[in-house]
């Protein structure tokens, strides 16, 4: 398990030393971007800005288009869904409920491009960006929420400790599985019926391990004095230096090209 | 009855949060684990019965973003259905735990666990059908996703559930919920 590919590519690249904040800010202005534009030569500069960035980030271009070859079924439902239900009076072939169109293989591949677009940017982001930069820049933006009385501070705070403990978690079930490998269970056996049984049994010990790492943590903030009040201070103060402003400056100018001219 | 605190109850949340990302992990070896045993429904339902509603709500929304962002798993075109389903299950499961006092704690959790599994699905159902999917999902389609291919995950659900809670309990772990009054 401690072999599983976690987002985060470690590099001292310009894209990772960049703000969590701005490289958020410009996930959401390229999805937009994304969603705006219609015709080839905007996707084209979509793609192109993608390719670049993950230049940019030392980022293989594996990692950023890998996980698409697990959604082809999905990206294929999509164009078909498109394809056959999209414009029924201009149909050049239509059977029973299903009408085929130029217009709806335009507007399936279209919907198709979007998709793989957003998922690699997503793939990008979550490459460059350390999990504990993500929170923090989604606390920033989730900070308005505190108007309506939602604990923006507490729910950063729960995702901050959540992100700290998996690392944890995966290397206390990992222990667990080779005390239960050393008593003899056929983790790695071809039947599967073996394997789940195998699994079966590590759940409530990585449960157990999990509430009681969980209540020393509890235990040694109540124990410092942790309370829930307005003006506590983030340890490291954010800094936004002038890469990040052109950052999110770039991002700005893909949505304004998207909807002036693509 | 000595209740968890403020602080407990958010590192519980966030323990549940990180396990929503372990424990489809360690499925991983199964084949198609994900639909058919359901593992990160665990936690979130666990978290909903021991924190309460708020919790579990929050829970059910983080889990499955934390894991989409760590492990892209889930894929992103199938989080949002799952965020609302899973954020029903910690929340009508927190609720429930509230409510439901019958003074037996595997009583207390059937009941609450029950109710909040059929109502996750429900909703989920409704959503894929309304807003995600509209009109491309059937009441058979539903009804196989939810219940058919995920008998095993049910199953699973409420014969570990109870005893996680329970095995906690006795660990000292949670408060007990109905504690033995000491004799003289």
């Amino acid at each position: 398990m401690n072999g599983y590919r976690m987002g985060y590519v470690e590099r001292s690249s310009i894209l990772h030393r960049l703000d969590g904040l701005s490289k958020l800010l410009f996930l959401l202005l390229y999805l937009a971007a994304v969603i705006i534009t219609e015709r080839v030569a905007g996707f084209l500069l979509l793609a192109a800005v993608l390719l670049l960035c993950a230049r940019l980030g030392e980022v293989p271009y594996r990692t950023v288009v890998g996980g698409l070859w697990q959604l082809r079924f999905f990206f294929l439902l999509i164009f078909l869904m498109n394809f056959s239900f999209f414009d029924a009076e201009h149909a050049f072939f239509s059977w029973w409920i299903f009408s085929f169109s130029r217009e709806g293989l335009f507007f399936g591949a279209k919907m198709v491009v979007r998709v793989i677009c957003a998922v690699a940017a997503g793939n990008l982001f979550t490459a460059v960006t350390t999990p504990v930069a993500m929170t923090g820049a989604m606390e920033t933006l989730l900070h308005p929420l505190q108007w309506i009385g939602v604990p923006t501070r507490d729910v950063a705070m729960i995702l901050g400790v959540a992100i700290q403990f998996v690392p944890l978690f995966l290397r206390e079930a990992d222990t667990i599985k080779m005390a239960q490998t050393a008593r003899g269970a056929p983790f790695t056996s071809r039947k599967l019926t073996e394997r789940i049984g195998c699994v079966l049994p590590l759940v409530i010990p990585v449960f157990l391990s999990a509430f009681k790492r969980a209540d020393e943590l509890a235990c040694a903030m109540e124990a410092r004095g942790y309370v829930r009040k307005k003006g506590r201070l983030p340890l490291r103060k954010r800094t936004f230096y002038k890469a990040d402003f052109l950052c999110v400056c770039g991002g700005a100018a893909l949505c304004i090209l998207a909807i002036l001219v693509f | 009855m000595m209740k968890l605190s403020y602080v407990k109850k958010a590192i519980l949340t966030a323990a549940c949060v990180a396990l929503c990302v372990v424990l489809p992990m360690a499925f991983h070896a199964i084949p198609n684990a994900g639909s058919i045993y359901c593992p990160m429904h665990i936690p979130v339902l666990l978290c909903g019965l021991i924190c309460g509603a708020p919790f579990g709500l929050l829970c059910g929304l983080l889990g499955p973003l934390a894991s989409a962002l760590i492990t892209q798993m889930p894929p992103m075109a199938y989080l949002p259905p799952m965020l609302v389903e899973l954020a029903v299950y910690g929340l009508v499961a927190g609720l429930l735990m509230g409510v439901i006092k019958t003074k037996h704690l595997y009583a207390d959790l059937y009941g609450s666990l029950v109710v909040a599994m059929v109502a996750g699905r429900i909703v989920a159902g409704a959503a894929k059908a309304l807003i995600f999917a509209p009109g491309k999902i059937t009441l058979a389609a539903w009804a196989g996703a939810y219940f058919v291919t995920a008998l095993p995950g049910i199953a699973l659900q409420l014969a570990l559930i109870p005893s996680i809670v329970v095995a906690l309990e006795k660990a000292k772990l949670i408060p007990a919920r109905y504690p033995k009054k000491k004799t003289a």
